[in-house]
């Protein structure tokens, strides 16, 4: 029901394209798009270029979320790491990350390395802050009787003080989610010779709009169900969690 | 003093960039000195050539998110509160919100040229999203004894929008506006990076091109700066024109 606003929107462009009200040098009609879309995918011409943005996004997006996590957990529980870090995170910030991309290329070459640590660094701010906000909200209640029982330290953090600020961990991560598909997408547009912003900028040099389109819509199928996969996986882990009920 | 122990650790990192990159340990042309960054900042106000690319980025970013504002507040509110726009724009936006609209560079450029409007228009619909949607969620949200009081003495329907609605959202409006703002920049910058015409992008990416790290420091700290003067702008704006509203006082 929900996705009958998105096919009348395709069938009106579909049949704005065929009766010629829309000339095909300024869209092509659906129909074109959706077969060039399907001759890519038979070949399996696009699934290089997928595996290639793949590798690069989720290289980033991990390095953000395991670095992300642990510097949050620690700037929530030991005084000095947030005396220390938080004022450097307040001041990076307002950098808008992609602007990074040709400072990175000149450090580290225009090869992967320097989009996955752009990736790695746009995703880590919101991994952190989320984190961050959700250890230092946790119960005290669960932290007192878990002491009383005498659980150490470091098994608090893991055991307790984690997995209570999981909610806005996840929220945090969902966000990361989005920024790392669109910081690969510009570094693939700046410089890249795989991947999916690479082959929706030459589709786009050369002309060939049909095919440039039909490797858009198929980047925003992937990112749509990216974040579906990650809700799932996300309300299966967070069964056990106060908020899921 | 408070806030000048919380500078510390800023001015640690930097000391310890100035000494490492001093000593030689690293290639000063890849990775200079930070206060040879600070001189070449000054150096591209002061020399007046940073000011061109400037304006192109602010002014593209302003001119879409005012486009944006105009065409997503009333868009906004019409899903908020009439029932068929509801139905069939929320799951559009709510679709789109989350993808990259940066995708469509080469298609804008294709359709509008390479110059500022395709960058105008690609910021305008990127900007449109989060301004669509927290209109709407905040014209969904009003408590129906506003509308109940305003419906018995008789206001009509459209004036209930203007006069009722819309300045009952404008706490909701004005957060869509904050996460718009910096969209704006974002998206200026990085069509300016990928399609060229002017403005800061570009000169970063010349400044790559030519190797030049210090202009490319100098032109990423003014980005970092328009997008952080236009962010704290939105926020003293709320706070001047909300200062009514019950949501900011609670």
């Amino acid at each position: 029901m929900r996705l009958l606003p998105l096919v009348l929107l395709l069938t009106t462009w579909q049949l704005a394209s065929s009766s010629g009200l829309l000339p095909k040098s300024v869209l092509p009609p659906f129909a074109d798009v959706a077969s060039i879309l399907g001759k890519l995918l038979a070949s399996g011409e696009i699934f290089p270029h997928t595996a290639a943005s793949l590798a690069r996004a989720g290289a980033g997006f991990l390095i953000a979320v395991v670095g992300g996590v642990a510097l949050g957990l620690l700037m929530a529980r030991v005084r000095a790491v947030q005396r220390a870090i938080e004022p450097i995170l307040l001041l990076i910030y307002p950098v808008p990350k992609t602007a990074l991309i040709p400072l990175f290329m000149i450090w580290l070459g225009i090869g992967d390395f320097s989009k996955v640590t752009v990736i790695a660094l746009a995703c880590l701010l919101p991994v952190v802050v989320a984190t961050f906000n959700g250890a230092r909200s946790v119960d005290d209640m669960l932290l007192w009787s878990a002491r009383a029982r005498g659980t150490s330290e470091r098994r608090l953090l893991w055991r307790v003080v984690l997995p209570a600020a999981l909610p806005q961990i996840a929220a945090g991560v969902r966000t990361a989610i989005a920024i790392a598909i669109i910081v690969l997408v510009s570094s693939e547009f700046i410089s890249a010779e795989t991947g999916l912003g690479y082959l929706i900028f030459s589709y786009g040099g050369v002309g060939a709009d049909d095919a440039m389109l039909a490797v858009v819509i198929y980047l925003a199928v992937l990112g749509y169900l990216l974040d579906r996969f990650y809700l799932a996986g996300l309300r299966r882990l967070m069964s056990w969690h106060a908020f899921a009920h | 003093m408070h806030s000048l122990t919380r500078l510390i650790p800023i001015a640690l990192v930097l000391g310890a960039w100035e000494l490492v990159t001093r000593a030689g340990w690293v290639n000063p042309f890849v990775f200079p000195p930070v206060s040879e960054i600070v001189i070449r900042w000054i150096g591209v106000f002061a020399d007046g050539s940073i000011y061109a690319p400037l304006w192109d980025t602010l002014w593209r970013a302003l001119a879409g998110l005012a486009a944006a504002i105009a065409v997503g507040v009333p868009l906004g509110l019409l899903m908020g509160r009439v029932r068929w726009a509801e139905w069939f724009f929320e799951p559009l936006f709510s679709f789109g919100f989350p993808l990259p609209k940066i995708a469509l560079i080469p298609l804008y450029v294709h359709w509008f040229g390479l110059f500022s409007l395709s960058k105008v228009m690609l910021i305008f619909t990127d900007c449109l999203f989060p301004v669509v949607l927290f209109t709407y969620h905040g014209a969904r949200g009003l408590s129906p004894v506003y509308l109940w009081s305003a419906q018995s003495r008789g206001t009509g329907r459209v004036r209930m929008l203007w006069r009722v609605v819309l300045p009952l959202s404008l706490a909701s409006i004005y957060d869509g506006i904050q996460v718009a703002v910096v969209v704006a920049v974002l998206v200026a910058v990085v069509s300016e990076m990928v399609s060229g015409g002017g403005g800061l992008g570009q000169l970063m990416i010349r400044s790559y091109r030519f190797g030049d790290v210090r202009t490319a420091f100098a032109t990423l700290l003014t980005i970092s700066l328009i997008g952080f003067a236009l962010y704290k702008a939105a926020e003293w704006l709320r706070g001047r024109l909300l200062f009514w509203h019950v949501a900011e006082s609670s």
